[in-house]
């Protein structure tokens, strides 16, 4: 088990390492978790923004994304848009399997930031703590962005060639992309 | 060389774009259109909707318009708004959402907004003195006039907001095929509305809302397609 906690770790430092660019887009780690591809669409008024992030597991065990706080906002709250709903994410949806993926994106999970104290700008960041059921807290300092900023990864997802791919990534566990760090 | 075949496949693969109703009426008119044609090769018509879908247009062309609603509601400024009266003959584009929404009704309204401002740089003023960006709420309790108003003013002030009887939003939401819900309040005095999955473009022309953008359109696919929608041409 340490053992394996500690090819983890290696491979973490590795995986930091060729992560280029992770911290300018709000990359963060913490034991086997990585955040990365954190953002805030600059919101329309104070009273509510999103956040979206993908949180990376590329340990054995798996976790849960349990809640959610930031000094900028009273509430933050995990959403899913589902269909043209939105519900509040049940323990299910906020699993971060070992070696795999939780991806909070426009349309679907979202972090839900209620009734802030000011309205962030574009050019700014806020940041988020993010609370596990094992793993320590992390804080990622979420860039915001513009209004209609989308990640690359969301303007590939049109392409129907790639379509099916990024589809699968997200229901799969990342096994195969975290080995081509190696 | 477009077969019968071909242009099932796409249509069915636009309709994953949007899982409306008014995909399903698209596509079955599409259906129907091509059984019409009982093999024959002068389906020119079909084939040309279809052709927009194998692609990554974001854009859906519908084969049979819909009709504009019948939406008498009240405006940002508290005063009755005629839709069809207001949009006769002129471009709009109609979005249906609420405000207490994060994620896809923003994003939406600010994707046109956007898009606006870049083609205005292009196109002479005139040309987009005419279109209307109209967002219908539904979520009318908590959207008031001035809260509408509020929100439309941090995305485009231009935008039409639109509030009233719910009853009338969610009837004329149908016609265009999209089902709303009423709000639902749960124990905890949370709110869950609900929004469309689109923005119908209406034809200047025909005044039929004949192209669908799910919510994965983007800036650039609105820019792109702007200055043909101001012509109720085929984007």
């Amino acid at each position: 088990m340490r053992l394996l906690t500690g090819a983890a770790v290696a491979m973490a430092a590795v995986l930091t390492l060729a992560g280029c660019g992770g911290e300018d887009t709000g990359g963060s780690r913490e034991g086997g978790l990585k955040v990365q591809s954190a953002y805030m669409p600059q919101p329309v008024t104070a009273a509510m923004a999103a956040g979206y992030l993908v949180i990376e597991n590329d340990s054995d065990a798996a976790d849960t994304l349990r809640s959610v706080t930031s000094d900028i906002a009273q509430d933050v709250t995990i959403h899913k848009t589902s269909g043209q709903a939105m519900e509040s994410a049940g323990s299910d949806d906020r699993a971060i399997p070992a070696h795999g993926r939780l991806v909070l994106e426009s349309g679907g999970m979202h972090l839900m930031f209620e009734k802030l104290k000011r309205k962030p700008k574009e050019g700014e960041t806020v940041s988020v703590q993010l609370h596990f059921a094992k793993t320590d807290p992390v804080e990622v300092e979420m860039p915001v962005k513009s209004a209609t900023y989308q990640p690359a990864s969301a303007r590939s997802n049109k392409s129907p060639a790639s379509s099916s791919f990024v589809s699968s990534s997200f229901v799969s566990s990342s096994s195969s992309s975290s080995s081509s760090h190696h | 060389m477009r077969t019968k075949s071909m242009n099932s496949t796409n249509s069915m693969n636009s309709t994953k774009k949007t899982y409306a109703a008014a995909a399903l009426l698209a596509l079955a008119a599409l259906t129907l259109s091509a059984c019409g044609s009982s093999g024959d090769d002068a389906n020119a018509p079909v084939a040309d909707v279809s052709a927009e879908s194998g692609t990554d247009k974001a854009a859906t062309v519908l084969d049979k318009p819909f009709e504009k609603p019948d939406l008498v509601l009240t405006d940002t400024q508290g005063k009755s708004y005629d839709f069809r009266k207001e949009t006769d003959g002129k471009p709009t584009l109609v979005y249906f959402g609420y405000t207490n929404c994060p994620d896809v009704c923003p994003l939406t309204m600010s994707n046109i907004a956007v898009a606006e401002k870049e083609v205005s740089k292009k196109l002479p003023k005139s040309e987009l003195a005419d279109l209307r960006v109209v967002f219908v709420t539904t979520d009318p309790e908590r959207d008031t006039p001035k809260a509408l108003g509020e929100w439309l003013k941090g995305i485009d002030p231009d935008v039409v907001g639109l509030t009233g009887d719910f009853d009338t939003i969610q009837a004329g939401a149908r016609t265009l095929g999209i089902s709303i819900d009423p709000p639902t309040k749960d124990k905890n005095g949370k709110v869950t509305s609900m929004h469309g999955t689109q923005v119908i473009a209406f034809s200047p022309k025909t005044d039929g809302g004949y192209v669908l953008y799910g919510e994965d359109a983007t800036v650039e696919d609105y820019a792109k397609d702007l200055p043909k929608l101001l012509k109720g041409e085929n984007p």
